[in-house]
């Protein structure tokens, strides 16, 4: 596995309703030294992003109460940081349109479900600017 | 004195046709199946649960075991049901559903769907955690589907302590230290508990397995785990619980047993899959009944 040994850990928000797959991704990304924190959907996800300052947010798309796109919208809406912070959708919608509407809603990059912990890890540290 | 602790036993002569009248009792309300030849076992359980609720001869507490005064019935059952167990346990089978399991089931599925999962008897929980676990370290496909695992016991007591989680060092002696090291928080006395997203992740629920009527709850699970619990069943209660967790499956959904118990024995309801890792048991895609 992958040590991006940064000097600073970036803070990464995991969202998705699944809680196997929340596991899946916090524990791939801590083994490589990022910090995690997890959100259940797009609500809880606006909640944590308000409140504290991460370096990257992987949103899945389908989730109750919120989607993915809908928190996206509303993260390019918000004020200051929010507004640019950088966003990994992560999804099992695989055409053409799904990718152009993740890039109208805001996703800095798409990945299409299932993503291994080595390519999770690649494109983590390509989208914070930590070494891998 | 009431509750599920083990106090100081005492000792109070029980005669052989009340020990029948008991077993009889229990059967009726678990379906779990002792002789004679148990009655060791079965003395010092009774005699406990004779002291903790302060009965003073075993007609006293068998009224009040059949009025569940106190929920006393829950209390015996608990004090009968056995919960010692590891995680990565049967390993093998573990590896059947992640080689051979799985693929099968995903096959009809659309990303992103459900798949169900059951373990039952769960006792502590080491077993629907060992399956989460597996999935997360071994299955590629494992953030491709809305994985469900729900972990049922009899015994409250168990459930309990399952979502509690704290497991000694014995119990997680099959587990790498890396495994350890992430899913694991050590608690100073020698304890680990599990994470707590992983606690989050599996449903405890209380299910009795040849209660007709309880089991209706647990419908379309596509893997059942189903291990070393029909050992404790006579024939009759064998074919229930067989047919129960029949009605439980999807059609083409999968059941696995104990090393020691057979399908094949209990009813023809299952058609028998010999896998490279293990020999497990389908409920037939075609019934749909």
């Amino acid at each position: 596995m992958v040590d991006v040994g940064a000097p600073a850990r970036a803070r990464i928000l995991v969202v998705d309703d699944s809680s196997l797959v929340r596991l899946y991704y916090r524990s791939t990304l801590e083994k490589a030294g990022f910090e995690v924190e997890q959100a259940i959907n797009g609500i809880e996800a606006m909640e944590r992003a308000l409140s504290q300052p991460f370096d990257l947010v992987i949103v899945d798309v389908n989730m109750p109460r919120m989607d993915g796109f809908s928190f996206l919208r509303a993260l390019r809406c918000g004020a200051g940081e929010m507004a640019t912070l950088p966003a990994l959708m992560i999804s099992t919608e695989a055409e053409t349109r799904d990718v152009a509407a993740a890039r109208a809603a805001g996703a800095n990059f798409y990945l299409v479900k299932p993503v291994a912990e080595a390519e999770l890890v690649r494109h983590v540290c390509a989208l914070t600017g930590a070494a891998s | 004195m009431s509750g599920s602790g083990r106090p100081e036993s005492r000792s109070v002569h029980i005669e052989p046709e009340e020990v029948q009248r008991f077993c009889e009792f229990l059967y009726r309300r678990t379906g779990m199946s002792f002789t004679q030849g148990k009655r060791y076992f079965i003395d010092r359980r009774l005699e406990d649960r004779i002291a903790a609720t302060g009965s003073s001869s075993f007609q006293a507490y068998f009224s009040l075991l059949r009025a569940d005064a106190d929920h006393e019935i829950e209390h015996l059952i608990n004090s009968f049901t056995v919960n010692e167990t590891y995680f990565y346990r049967e390993d093998h089978q573990l590896r059947c559903m992640t080689s051979s399991l799985l693929g099968g089931i995903v096959a009809l599925k659309p990303p992103g769907s459900t798949i169900r999962i059951w373990s039952l008897p769960c006792s502590t929980g080491e077993e629907p955690y060992s399956i989460a676990l597996w999935l997360m370290e071994n299955w590629p496909q494992v953030d491709n589907y809305n994985i469900e695992i729900v972990g049922s016991d009899i015994d409250t007591r168990a459930l309990k302590a399952a979502a509690e989680g704290i497991y000694g060092e014995r119990a997680l002696m099959r587990l790498s230290r890396d495994i350890v090291s992430r899913y694991f928080r050590p608690l100073g006395d020698g304890n680990h508990q599990i994470d707590e997203g992983l606690r989050g992740s599996i449903e405890f629920t209380r299910a009795n397995l040849i209660d007709t009527q309880d089991m209706l709850r647990y419908r379309d699970f596509d893997l059942i785990f189903c291990r070393n619990v029909l050992i404790y069943f006579d024939d009759a209660s064998r074919r229930q619980a067989a047919e129960n967790l029949y009605d439980c499956l999807r059609p083409g959904g999968y059941i696995c047993l104990g090393h020691s118990e057979s399908m094949s024995r209990i009813s023809p309801l299952f058609s028998v899959c010999r896998f490279p890792d293990a020999i497990v048991y389908q409920r037939p895609e075609a019934d749909h009944g």
